[in-house]
């Protein structure tokens, strides 16, 4: 079961090179494999909800899936298949214009696929060097899909994007080899020394100044690779560049794929040390710049793709901000923002690849009366703006205010009165700049309707659900997120 | 008294004879590679020998710095030479910091040059001499570095050549060792730079853009002349001698009932190792522009504090 | 292991020292060298681990692969292709600098300083010989980000990459004598495809912008 999990992604973008060169034919393969992922993530979830985790013995048990990480693999395959449609709508756009040509568009999916790949391959694996391999080949896939278009500014971005996320991925590489190192001496040269199960039982044998030192550079390694600041220079050009299905999957998915590898260190450096102040003030205050850069730099921007990729800054802050924290209401109103801040977000940029389709342009003072040209688009990214900003009935404004009670509750008041305050800031910042989009007449004549009937389809459907899991919360939800929640917490 | 009086005698003279056999081997070797014939290995002896008999041709407008000169330099180096250990059987005569006592009667020498050739007024002397004191004043700090970490290794932890020269002597293949291995390295750049070889300068050009040493004595003719040169070569042994002596560590007592004909024989061999390696290096790099002559100040400084560090730091 | 240790830290220190020699360079080509030489030692370090685990416990360890795998791509390809890279976008010699040559070499010599300082700090570690492995490869892998962020042109950038992957190379092989197998495999595949990707996006950047010079890439600010 495990290994069709792999192995979808890897058959489906093998396929689109195989088949003959039809553009319905690589659609239906193209949803096929996403569908037919989150169908078999949909038993794994059911097999972990009822026996706790999955583990598989092949290739020294390197595959192993418990509730954090099913929690992880699930927003991953539903992230996957409803931007998977939103990418059918959008690149048949795209192809009708001739902005791409037969072979990018079967190398856009095929290297689509193959991101997925990876990305899954982060999720259930074990073992933190199987891990950081898989982290560095998601950078890699997704290189050529941020340079997509070829011209200035994506080579630049793309750039940008290879060369500070292998740097920092080289510093995480580091880290592991130190925390491999503090294993070493007690536990012997297996690859069992790397996988998280057995760190995490002898958590107690291994060697503590060494695990701290390893835990510090396995923070700024994969943060760079999350978005924290200060690491996080490449995320707004490169979200902001590449195609707004594949912004979708970056800002979605990728982000949670790396902040599960910095948690997964952190338990094991928790359990070492008995309590949390070590790791929780590291990602306190990384969690608190980063919302801060956020706020600060939304305040100022002139596109709007580049607004919603500091906004994906800004909430993997607040995430790591929950995880430090590391009360049992913080853990747990974080790991449903994780949830909810995928969700969001590819609503978001698939809304913002409508307006960018239809008005050919990404700054935000050329584009005036979206609601009136696109409706449905008009109003699912206004409300999204909302959303994404905390406003209730939507599910961040629960999270948010969950990790917000946690720092009030664990006394850390500055922490959430600074966190309150850039809250704010950012809400102004993206009510000042975007709201003007959304009024008024537009410049030129764009013709009045959606561009397809797909797009605004899957935007209502993730709108749906935003709304409803902010009032309520679904039991196996809840059940997946409190076993996730005891993982962390190690009770 | 007498004795350490005979032995510093016989020092200096071994020395004195030996000094500028190492340039003529150094020239011998460079044109035995290029094919040529080249001249004899004792030629700077017969040049010494008519210079020392010609008639001098002096500026006008030389002061008694420019007469003084050579024999400041002269005496200089020979005086340093006491201090420097030949051979153990020759060396009674030393205390603490005199190895730094020998760096500053070099650079005593090198002041007077340096004066010396802005005295008669002529550009070319200007020129030398801004570009000498450039390089020296980036090699020195190497050169202290290594001499502060030779004399920490010593049990007395002293900086006095003999108590160096003593634990050398008692490691064997120890001197194998990352420090000695990075100091030796260094100690070759700063031999090159000090006795002005190539790659740092050119000692057998005459062309205003590459002249740094032959710049500051193109106004010396005759006898100064012969001095002058003369203490150069014995500045080139003397350095040579302290690298051979001190990364080279073997054999200093053989057969005592020779005395110290043996070991001196031995002394000239390791000289002769040194001075191969050095004419080898000359044969197979360029000069260098002299704006780069900074990299290589630098990279002879990293590597002597690398080697400092590495037997200070990392060991403790 | 006492034994071979000291001709480790003999490698490591000539390791070291050929970093300061890519940081002392100005031509494409002795980057190339010093990058080469250095994967060279790293890959004598791997063959010393295999002849000691040969002599001493009978059985050939997996570390006889990571050494042929280190000389065929790092010694071998590697700089092969970064060298028809650099021909190609008509690359030879570094002209301006952001900082020259003697300071970025005291710089980086202020890095040892700096590792060696911090890691004198940490108990149970700055004791024996793997304290000293530790502040060699980590000085390494610093040094290779100072050359990173102190070049303009993208070769530039992308050799200070591959010295930060060879010193944390370099430090899995000296603290634990090799990661496991499975693991150091993927980590060469990754380094292999990132350098091949890395070299792709050096020739759409020459075509695109008609130079490589990553100082001059300054379309997206703020």
């Amino acid at each position: 079961m495990l290994f069709l999990l792999l192995l979808i992604p890897l058959a489906a973008s093998l396929l689109f090179w195989t088949v003959k060169s039809n553009r319905k034919v690589i659609n239906i393969i193209n949803i096929s494999g996403t569908s037919a992922l989150f169908a078999v993530s949909l038993f794994i979830l059911k097999e972990v909800l009822e026996h706790g985790k999955i583990t598989s013995n092949a290739l020294g048990g390197i595959f192993y899936i418990d509730a954090f990480n099913g929690l992880i693999l699930f927003t991953t395959t539903l992230v996957t298949l409803l931007v998977s449609i939103y990418s059918t709508g959008y690149m048949n756009t795209e192809y009708d214009r001739n902005i791409v040509n037969h072979s990018s568009f079967r190398l856009y999916y095929s290297l689509l696929h193959l991101f997925i790949f990876t990305m899954i391959l982060t999720t259930i694996t074990q073992n933190i060097g199987l891990m950081w391999i898989s982290i560095e080949a998601t950078t890699l896939a997704s290189a050529f899909l941020v340079g997509f278009y070829n011209n200035k500014k994506s080579i630049e971005a793309a750039w940008k994007y290879i060369i500070i996320c292998s740097v920092g991925i080289a510093f995480a590489l580091l880290g592991i080899v130190l925390l491999y190192y503090s294993a070493f001496n007690s536990l012997g040269n297996t690859l069992q020394c790397l996988n998280w199960q057995f760190l995490n039982d002898n958590a107690g044998t291994l060697h503590a100044n060494v695990l701290k030192i390893a835990f510090i550079f396995v923070v700024i390694g994969f943060g760079t690779k999350v978005g924290l600041a200060p690491m996080h220079t490449w995320l707004p050009d490169a979200h902001s560049q590449a195609p707004s299905p594949i912004s979708a999957l970056l800002s979605g998915v990728l982000l949670n794929t790396a902040m599960y590898g910095i948690i997964r260190v952190m338990t094991i450096v928790n359990k070492n040390a008995g309590n949390s102040l070590f790791t929780g003030r590291l990602m306190i205050i990384l969690g608190l710049l980063s919302v801060g850069f956020a706020a600060i730099f939304i305040l100022v921007q002139k596109d709007f793709k580049r607004i919603l990729a500091y906004s994906s800054i800004e909430h993997m802050g607040i995430i790591a901000l929950g995880f430090g924290i590391s009360s049992a209401l913080s853990i747990f109103a974080s790991l449903f923002h994780i949830i909810n801040h995928s969700l969001t977000k590819s609503m978001l940029f698939a809304a913002s690849g409508n307006v960018y389709l239809k008005y050919d342009t990404k700054k935000i003072s050329k584009i005036n009366g979206i609601i009136k040209v696109m409706p449905v688009t008009g109003t699912v990214f206004l409300l999204g703006l909302f959303a994404i900003t905390g406003m209730p009935p939507f599910s961040i404004f629960t999270s948010e205010l969950g990790i917000t009670i946690a720092a009030f509750k664990e006394a850390k008041y500055l922490a959430a009165g600074l966190l309150l305050l850039f809250l704010t800031l950012i809400f102004a910042g993206f009510t000042s700049q975007m709201l003007g989009m959304f009024f008024g007449k537009p410049h030129k004549d764009h013709g009045i309707g959606e561009l397809n009937r797909i797009t605004p389809v899957v935007l209502l459907i993730i709108l749906a659900i935003i709304a409803v899991t902010g009032l309520y919360l679904p039991p196996f939800l809840e059940k997946l997120i409190n076993s996730a929640r005891d993982i962390i917490l190690q009770v | 008294m007498p004795g350490t009086f005979l032995n510093i005698m016989l020092q200096l003279i071994v020395v004195l004879i030996a000094a500028p056999l190492v340039n003529g081997i150094i020239r011998k070797i460079k044109s035995t590679i290029q094919h040529r014939k080249g001249l004899p290995v004792l030629q700077m002896y017969f040049d010494l020998f008519k210079l020392f008999r010609k008639d001098m041709v002096i500026s006008e407008n030389a002061s008694w710095i420019f007469t003084a000169s050579p024999y400041i330099f002269f005496v200089s180096v020979l005086t340093a030479f006491i201090f420097v250990p030949v051979v153990p059987q020759f060396f009674s005569f030393g205390f603490t910091g005199d190895a730094i006592l020998v760096v500053y009667l070099l650079a005593l020498g090198r002041f007077f040059l340096t004066l010396a050739a802005l005295d008669t007024g002529s550009t070319f002397g200007g020129m030398g001499s801004s570009r000498e004191l450039m390089i020296s004043s980036l090699i020195e700090p190497s050169l202290i570095i290594i001499i502060f970490t030779l004399g920490l290794s010593s049990e007395a932890v002293s900086t006095s050549f003999q108590s160096i020269y003593s634990v050398a002597g008692s490691l064997g293949t120890g001197i194998l060792s990352p420090v000695y291995l990075l100091l030796f390295a260094a100690i070759f750049i700063v031999i090159i730079a000090e006795t002005s070889r190539i790659p740092v300068d050119d000692p057998a050009t005459h062309l205003e853009l590459t002249m740094v040493h032959e710049a500051m004595i193109l106004e010396y003719s005759g006898r100064y002349l012969a001095l002058m040169e003369y203490g150069a070569s014995l500045k080139q042994l003397l350095l040579i001698t302290i690298a051979a002596n001190v990364f080279l560590p073997f054999g200093g007592n053989l057969v005592p009932e020779l005395g110290f004909l043996i070991p001196v024989l031995i002394y000239l061999a390791k000289v002769l190792i040194i001075t191969v390696m050095i004419a080898l290096i000359e044969i197979n790099t360029v000069k260098l522009r002299l704006f780069s002559v900074p990299n290589l100040a630098a990279i002879a400084f990293i590597l002597a504090l690398i080697g400092f560090m590495s037997g200070y730091l990392f060991g403790r | 292991m006492e034994e071979i240790a000291k001709i480790l830290n003999i490698i490591s220190i000539c390791i070291l020292i050929s970093t300061f020699s890519l940081v002392a360079s100005k031509r494409i080509l002795s980057y190339l060298n010093a990058f080469r030489i250095q994967s060279i030692l790293l890959a004598a370090v791997a063959a010393i681990y295999s002849v000691y685990y040969l002599v001493a416990e009978g059985k050939l360890e997996g570390i006889i692969i990571i050494f042929f795998m280190t000389v065929a791509l790092k010694v071998i390809y590697i700089p092969k292709m970064l060298k028809k890279i650099s021909l190609r976008v008509e690359y030879k010699v570094e002209k301006d600098f952001f900082i020259n040559i003697p300071i970025s070499i005291i710089i980086c010599c202020g890095l040892v300083v700096l590792t060696w300082f911090t890691v004198s700090k940490i108990p149970l570690m700055n004791n024996g010989y793997n304290g000293i492995f530790l502040v060699q490869s980590v000085s390494v892998i610093l040094m290779g980000l100072f050359f990173m962020i102190s070049r303009k042109k993208a070769i530039g950038q992308i050799i200070g990459l591959l010295v930060i992957e060879n010193g944390t190379f370099l430090t899995a092989m000296l603290l634990t004598s090799g990661m496991p197998m499975i693991v150091e495999f993927g980590i060469f595949f990754d380094l292999l495809t990132a350098v091949l990707i890395l070299g792709i996006f050096v020739f759409r950047i020459n075509e695109t912008f008609e130079h490589i010079d990553i100082n001059k890439l300054r379309n997206l600010r703020g």
